[in-house]
């Protein structure tokens, strides 16, 4: 059954009513000062240009600051009853003597470090254990994995698990045998084979982290609000060490609350999914949102990749609500621990977000959902369009250089001044920086409230002075990013490969010659335009110096940030804390002790072997470990045989280095080869491995 | 190539005996077998066993084909699990991991008396996934905008496209 759309309370209505409005009053405000500039001499195509631009970004800043701002309101009162954690439920609660319900947590993997997933899954396992509640949920990885070395070193961490936490029953693992549609298909193929015996699902990252408490409380919100089939919680950013990490996770913390508190403000039932940290009905989950391919070719047709907004927007056109519970705390995520790294994760999330231009138009959907479709689009095409806002300035700016102030018309005598249009412009200018740098004040602002908090972010002074550098800092990487997204943009518009390797999650420090190759076209189009601008238009050269510093100088500011040691040494200093640094929650701590401390209970891993490759085909345990989780397979056909006795011979003679790991899965994923190759292995060593295994 | 530059060395067509027994004897003591006369029992057996075993010609092959054969055999009678099934793959890693560290004294002990052993093996055995309860998850119709929709319409008067989606 799906349920009817409730109306929407005229609450909900005078709130979106009054956001849009402010949003919208405030862009023509701006853009009235703009035009009052332009219009003097009339419109020339260029300043027809800059007004178009400059109306599509500053209404995007516009939404922005006001987001915050309500954000800061919300948190200033201290209590928004329209939220979904104090909304009284529309039905009466579930009967008590009722089973509870059944949830799955699901974690899907592709290609991680293990080592650091399972120890995630453990300390969220310990901190749900402490809730009294750990029957209740059963947990799944979901691996997606190809690289035959981390498959087979998922399957001895989860092994190990099982045995450490007697978790027989209800800790699984399966790896799929092709990784089709990526993590939607991975998920879908969750909830095609056991959706049924849950009724919701906690959809993790690889590097989520969730306090015991908070996966019952969504749970408790769930039952209470039957009409809600999804809730997002707000994932904090944490655990990382670099300076660029810190700085990020900063911001994230201390101005991130009060963006999802304004969200919730204006979006209430009709919100978001951010693709994990959620918890979904799956009942409708199952019902409504089997994702079609897109008709057309890459990069706006195919497979859907940003998957999360189109499931939302897909319930939200059910019927189905979808909450922020941005007041839910105990959600966190690692980020990118490197502003390289972080390029690189938006280089993975552009091309999905563009796909989405597509869909803001469709039929059926929600105006919410348009308009998150739209957002996302707009979170990377703003980019080039600020790009080209900057240079089509230059361009007017070297168009009024070039033209010469006449004093004298026709038969006057007296001198026509020019009309300075220094205030309007100066206003325009400040209109603008108001709404871009007043929310971190204000973020500030609210610490005054809370002493608790205050204390989290290292007390008053250090918490000021964070938010100067972290704003310094932005102002420094926002050109960087923005060239770096225009590149992604233009990649996948015209179907270019950008050719970068995967991202490193861990932290790790960025070489010269990695930040030289990455960020050496930065520098010099940093150059090119300071001389040119410098040259042609001394003016404009000044206004535009902080886009200039921050290209000069990515290459140190990409090696500097990334560093570990300064990282430590401004948290020594009290620059960038957090609460989640100064006082971190159990389930962190226990995060941080299953790096370095659990013994594995299997022996198998108390050492890395060069390859766990070699180990599943040599080590009786793990050779027959993985027998056992391979799927129920059809036996291979006359050609799939030729071809694994083509690679066998190839192991045989050459060894598994000469191998691609596609052929070593191939190997490993053909039960009668692995008996095989264990057999061989056994009866004829391999020269240098000594006694096997 | 050359011989000497394979990776694994090239199969013996007839092995002596020793090379066998030391090879098998290896194999079983990385299987967790300890005690000697109990590896030249089960070696022997599995000597025994070879020319039943069908999967290679070399015999070094065959002979430790044989020997994990006779410890599926072994288990799958044990644990009452059918021969070739990912659940007896699943009781001999139960076995390797040390969930059962006397095992090779029951391989020894008269049938019926290995039954501690037998659930100590079943209690560690862990299930990868529960039982399925499938779901249908259809793919949604998404119709997509095209300034050309209302000519379609009028083309198509109405009627569906067979795809989850109208293409643009």
């Amino acid at each position: 059954m799906t349920p009817s759309v409730r109306p929407s309370a005229k609450g909900h209505t005078l709130r979106r009513l009054i956001f849009f409005l402010l949003a919208n009053l405030t862009t023509l405000i701006a853009l009235g000062l703009l035009v009052s500039v332009f219009q003097s001499n009339g419109f020339s195509p260029m300043e027809l240009l800059l007004l178009l631009l400059y109306t599509i970004l500053i209404g995007w800043i516009c939404m922005s600051f006001w987001t915050a701002l309500m954000g800061f309101f919300t948190i200033l009162f201290g209590r928004d009853r329209w939220a979904i954690s104090h909304r009284q439920p529309a039905t009466p609660p579930p009967d008590p003597a009722a089973p509870p319900p059944r949830t799955a947590i699901l974690m899907p993997i592709y290609n991680e470090d293990s080592e650091r997933v399972f120890a995630g899954l453990r300390a969220i396992h310990r901190s749900l254990a402490e809730t009294g509640r750990l029957a209740d949920f059963d947990f799944f990885i979901l691996s997606d994995t190809r690289d035959p070395d981390v498959w087979v070193e998922e399957e001895l961490r989860w092994q190990d698990m099982v045995r450490a936490l007697d978790g027989k029953g209800r800790i699984f693992y399966r790896n799929r045998p092709e990784n089709t549609d990526r993590k939607s298909g991975n998920l879908e193929d969750f909830c095609v084979r056991w959706g049924g015996r849950y009724r919701y699902m906690i959809v993790l990252d690889a590097d989520s982290i969730m306090k015991g408490s908070t996966l019952v409380d969504m749970v408790r919100l769930m039952e209470r609000h039957p009409d809600v089939a999804l809730i997002q919680t707000p994932p904090v950013p944490v655990n990382r060490e670099s300076l660029f990490a810190r700085i990020l996770q900063f911001a994230g913390s201390i101005y991130g609350r009060m963006f999802t508190a304004g969200l919730n403000y204006w979006q209430l039932g009709e919100s978001n999914y951010w693709g994990h940290n959620a918890i979904i009905r799956v009942r409708p989950f199952l019902e409504h949102c089997g994702l079609p391919k897109l008709p057309g070719r890459e990069p706006f047709g195919g497979a859907i990749l940003s998957h999360d907004f189109v499931e939302a927007a897909l319930l939200r056109r059910a019927g189905w609500e979808v909450w922020l519970a941005y007041d839910l705390e105990g959600s966190y995520e690692e980020i990118p621990p490197t502003l390289i790294d972080y390029a690189k994760r938006d280089r993975r999330w552009c091309q999905g977000n563009l796909q989405h231009l597509r869909l803001a138009l469709a039929h059926g959907f929600n105006g919410l959902s348009r308009l998150h479709f739209s957002m996302g689009v707009m979170s990377y095409l703003a980019s080039p369009l600020w790009l080209l806002f900057l240079l089509a300035t230059g361009v007017e700016a070297f168009i009024q250089t070039r033209q010469e102030t006449i004093y004298f018309f026709g038969d006057n005598w007296m001198p026509v001044w020019p009309v300075s249009f220094a205030v309007e412009m100066t206003t325009v200018l400040l209109v603008t920086l108001t709404m871009l740098f007043l929310p971190k004040l204000l973020a500030l602002l609210l610490l005054l409230k809370d002493s608790r908090l205050r204390r989290g972010y290292g007390g008053m002074f250090a918490a000021t002075l964070s938010v100067v550098l972290e704003t310094v800092f932005s102002v420094l990487t926002a050109p960087v990013l923005m060239l770096f997204q225009t590149k992604f943009v233009l990649a996948i518009l015209l179907r270019r490969a950008v050719g970068w390797p995967t991202q490193q999650r861990g932290d790790h420090m960025t070489s010269f010659k990695e930040a030289a190759l990455a960020h050496g076209g930065h520098t010099l189009t940093g150059i090119v335009a300071g001389v040119l601008s410098y040259q042609y238009m001394p003016a404009f050269f000044w206004w535009f110096t902080p886009v200039l510093l921050g290209l000069l100088l990515s290459i140190p500011v990409s090696v500097l940030s990334s560093s570990i040691a300064l990282g430590r040494k401004s948290r020594e200093l009290g620059l960038f804390l957090t609460p989640e640094e100064t006082d971190p929650p159990p389930v962190l701590c226990y995060l941080d002790e299953n790096l370095r401390e659990v013994d594995p209970v299997l022996p198998v891993l108390w050492d890395q072997p060069a390859s766990r490759f070699v180990q599943a085909l040599t080590d009786p345990y793990v050779n027959a470990l993985h027998l056992s989780l391979l799927p129920e397979s059809e036996p291979p056909g006359k050609r799939r045989r030729h071809y694994l006795e083509g690679l066998v011979h190839q192991l045989e003679e050459e060894g598994p280095d000469s191998l691609s790991a596609t052929q070593k899965r191939d190997l490993i994923s053909d039960p009668d080869t692995l008996l095989r190759l264990h057999a061989l292995f056994w009866s004829r060593p391999p020269a240098n491995a000594g006694m096997l295994p | 190539m050359s011989p000497a530059a394979l990776y694994l060395a090239p199969p013996s067509a007839a092995p002596s005996n020793d090379l066998l027994l030391s090879r098998l004897g290896a194999y079983w003591r990385a299987l967790g077998v300890s005690d000697p006369d109990q590896i030249v029992a089960l070696s022997e057996q599995a000597l025994r066993r070879m020319p039943d075993s069908p999967e290679s010609p070399d015999p070094l092959m065959g002979a430790l084909a044989a020997a994990r054969e006779l410890l599926d055999d072994w288990l799958a009678r044990t644990l009452d699990l059918p021969r070739r099934s990912r659940a007896l793959a699943a009781a001999r890693a139960a076995l390797l991991s040390g969930a059962a560290p006397d095992w090779p004294a029951a391989l020894f002990a008269p049938p019926g008396a290995a039954r501690d052993m037998a659930d100590a093996l079943r209690a560690a055995v862990a299930d990868p996934a529960p039982a399925s309860a499938p779901g249908v998850m259809s793919a949604q119709r998404i119709e997509l905008f095209s300034l050309l929709d209302p000519l379609r319409r009028w083309r198509r008067r109405g009627a569906s496209s067979p795809s989850g989606i109208t293409p643009s």
